[in-house]
């Protein structure tokens, strides 16, 4: 089943400058998919006209049933969270309890609730400890989590990250990543949008974005293998590829090296 | 710059850190009433007022270090209201008359008192005190030495009313202050945040959204420090590319102070850009009915509390009365 249908889709901040140019873009339930591009790309803006922030000129965008519409905004909401990059700037809260709380409170879901809710998964991200922190005694990585939770608390059944890991530092992004996979298995809808490939490498799809255009939407594996469409789109590859590449073309790579290598860079 | 404490709030352990943050504000409100209404005949009620404080200050275990530090910028207000009285106000008994007289060499006396004053200040401590010295100081030069010819005499009067209502205006002043001090000492930005918007939750019939209000305290309080951090930054980048911001002339200054509100504008815009996408996000629509994860319990203490205050208001009107 698709959780999230866009069809024809198209936008543009300044007219005749198209950020996304004719979209067709089907999600399905429980999906990992990544949207990978380069700046400019126009992969953030996707993200905000999925959570309705952007209206699109054209087409239409359908989740989990419901036509996106100024009436229906905020019934979606309810079904997508969102992180976004900069973890100070979407601390909403004095503190981790209040910030957890802040969309519950929008929800107006009953305080007794609310406190459960806030307990349960302050744990789920091992936050729990926190809860009376201020944000600017947390590091980056501890308040994206508190981001995560805040949605969690939501209960939304999709969660898009909009390059929630690119401001962390390598153990933070991994914890995130983590996070990820933990959710992901547990059903719940993950669109990831990023230029780094070694994220990509986890999710199931990958949709290509060049100019605001779709170049391929594959499975990883399949993308990773096409290095025609990933130069096209200037994005780096993952190390062991580019290694492989070189081999390739010195004709000094073996079978075994070649599968050694693929295996190193789809791991998960 | 991290740990700037907004508010002063000092954590402890007292009836008053126990009491609802909407009781500590209606009872400041009552309370300030009470001691604007002691009339300045009943002027003797203040040390009254004074001793109510002390023991309030006792019991709910705040130190008077504490709000005197919280009195401290109004040093200077206060001797200023009290010369004042002194110099102007004419009514009353005389109580005591000085001769001052002016000659070019008192003057000259003087402006060597005020140099030495200006100049050696920075190495006094009690910087207070040594103000009133000087003034003390210039005074009796006046009235004591008589160098040179004297070109003119006047006289400095001190009268009764003067003296007393000096003190009265002084003694409002420091109780009032104290009271508001007691407040913010004892109570959380984020509590005194939610009992202001209890209290002024009657302003909705007068069309102004206080929840709105409610929220843009808590995230001024919440950006407070990000954007101290982020101030510094700039400062630390903006030095390292040659810029002092300790020293320089007026126009550096003001060059210095371009070179670090200029950035932090645009940083700030960004940031409460991305801010009102990420609340959006979260399914805020301003003005729409909410429920609060805090919520406000009214306790016996709260009753007391109440009931003690509104007390002490009818019995200054009754003081008002009675004279």
């Amino acid at each position: 089943m698709d959780i999230i249908q866009m069809k024809n889709v198209s936008f543009e901040y300044q007219q005749d400058q198209p950020v996304l140019e004719n979209i067709n873009l089907n999600i399905k339930k429980g999906e990992w998919l990544t949207i990978l591009g380069h700046n400019g790309s126009g992969k953030s803006t996707l993200s905000k006209l999925l959570i309705g922030l952007l209206k699109p000129n054209q087409g239409e965008i359908i989740v989990d049933n419901i036509l996106l519409s100024r009436e229906t905004i905020q019934d979606v909401r309810k079904h997508i969270g969102i992180v976004f990059q900069n973890p100070d700037n979407q601390f909403v809260g004095v503190t981790v309890r209040d910030d957890i709380a802040f969309g519950l409170e929008n929800l107006q879901v009953p305080r007794n609730e609310m406190v459960e809710r806030i307990e349960k998964y302050a744990h789920k991200v091992n936050m729990a400890e926190f809860l009376n922190k201020e944000p600017h005694n947390l590091s980056g990585g501890q308040k994206q989590r508190v981001a995560i939770a805040g949605i969690l608390a939501m209960q939304t059944d999709i969660i898009i990250f909009d390059e929630a890991t690119s401001m962390l530092d390598p153990k933070g992004r991994k914890m995130i990543l983590e996070y990820m996979k933990q959710l992901n298995a547990e059903g719940v809808t993950i669109i990831t949008i990023t230029h780094d490939m070694k994220e990509s490498v986890l999710s199931d799809r990958i949709v290509v974005l060049k100019n605001g255009k779709i170049l391929k939407i594959d499975t990883a594996t399949n993308v990773l293998k096409d290095q025609e469409t990933l130069e096209k789109s200037n994005l780096e590859m993952l190390l062991p590829l580019k290694v492989l590449r070189y081999l390739e073309r010195e004709n000094i790579a073996d079978e075994k090296v070649r599968s050694y290598l693929w295996q190193l860079s789809l791991k998960r | 710059m991290k740990n700037i404490v907004i508010g002063r709030y000092i954590p402890g352990n007292s009836f008053l850190y126990r009491m609802d943050p909407r009781t500590k504000i209606i009872a400041l409100i009552v309370l300030m009433v009470a001691v604007f209404m002691i009339p300045r005949e009943a002027f003797e009620m203040m040390f009254v007022g004074l001793g109510l404080i002390l023991i309030l200050l006792l019991i709910g275990k705040i130190s008077i270090k504490r709000v005197y530090l919280g009195l401290r910028p109004l040093m200077f207000l206060l001797l200023f209201t009290f010369v004042f009285q002194i110099l102007f106000n004419k009514t009353g008994p005389e109580l005591q008359a000085w001769t001052l007289n002016y000659s070019f060499l008192n003057i000259a006396v003087i402006v060597a008192i005020v140099v030495f004053w200006m100049y050696t200040k920075r190495f006094i401590k009690a910087k207070f005190i040594y103000l009133i010295l000087m003034i003390i100081a210039i005074i009796t030069v006046l009235n004591q030495l008589t160098l040179g010819p004297i070109f003119a005499t006047r006289q400095l009067v001190v009268h009764e009313d003067a003296l007393m209502i000096g003190f009265f205006i002084m003694m409002r002043l420091i109780i009032i202050v104290t009271l508001s001090t007691v407040l913010t000492l004892s109570t959380k930005p984020t509590d005194l945040n939610l009992g202001l918007e209890a209290v002024m939750k009657p302003l909705k019939y007068l069309r102004i959204n206080t929840e709105e209000m409610a929220m843009i305290i808590s995230i001024s309080l919440r950006y407070i420090p990000t954007l101290l951090d982020e101030a510094n930054k700039i400062m630390l980048a903006q030095a390292s590319r040659g810029v002092d911001f300790s020293e320089g002339k007026l126009k550096d200054k003001v060059m210095q102070i371009i070179s670090l509100l200029v950035p932090m504008f645009i940083i700030s815009f960004k940031r409460s850009d991305e801010l009102a996408n990420a609340m959006e996000a979260r399914c805020f629509v301003p003005g729409a009915t909410r429920t609060r994860l805090h919520q406000l319990f009214w306790s016996r203490l709260d009753t007391i509390s109440l009931v003690t205050s509104i007390i002490i208001l009818i019995g200054s009107i009754a003081v008002r009365v009675v004279t």
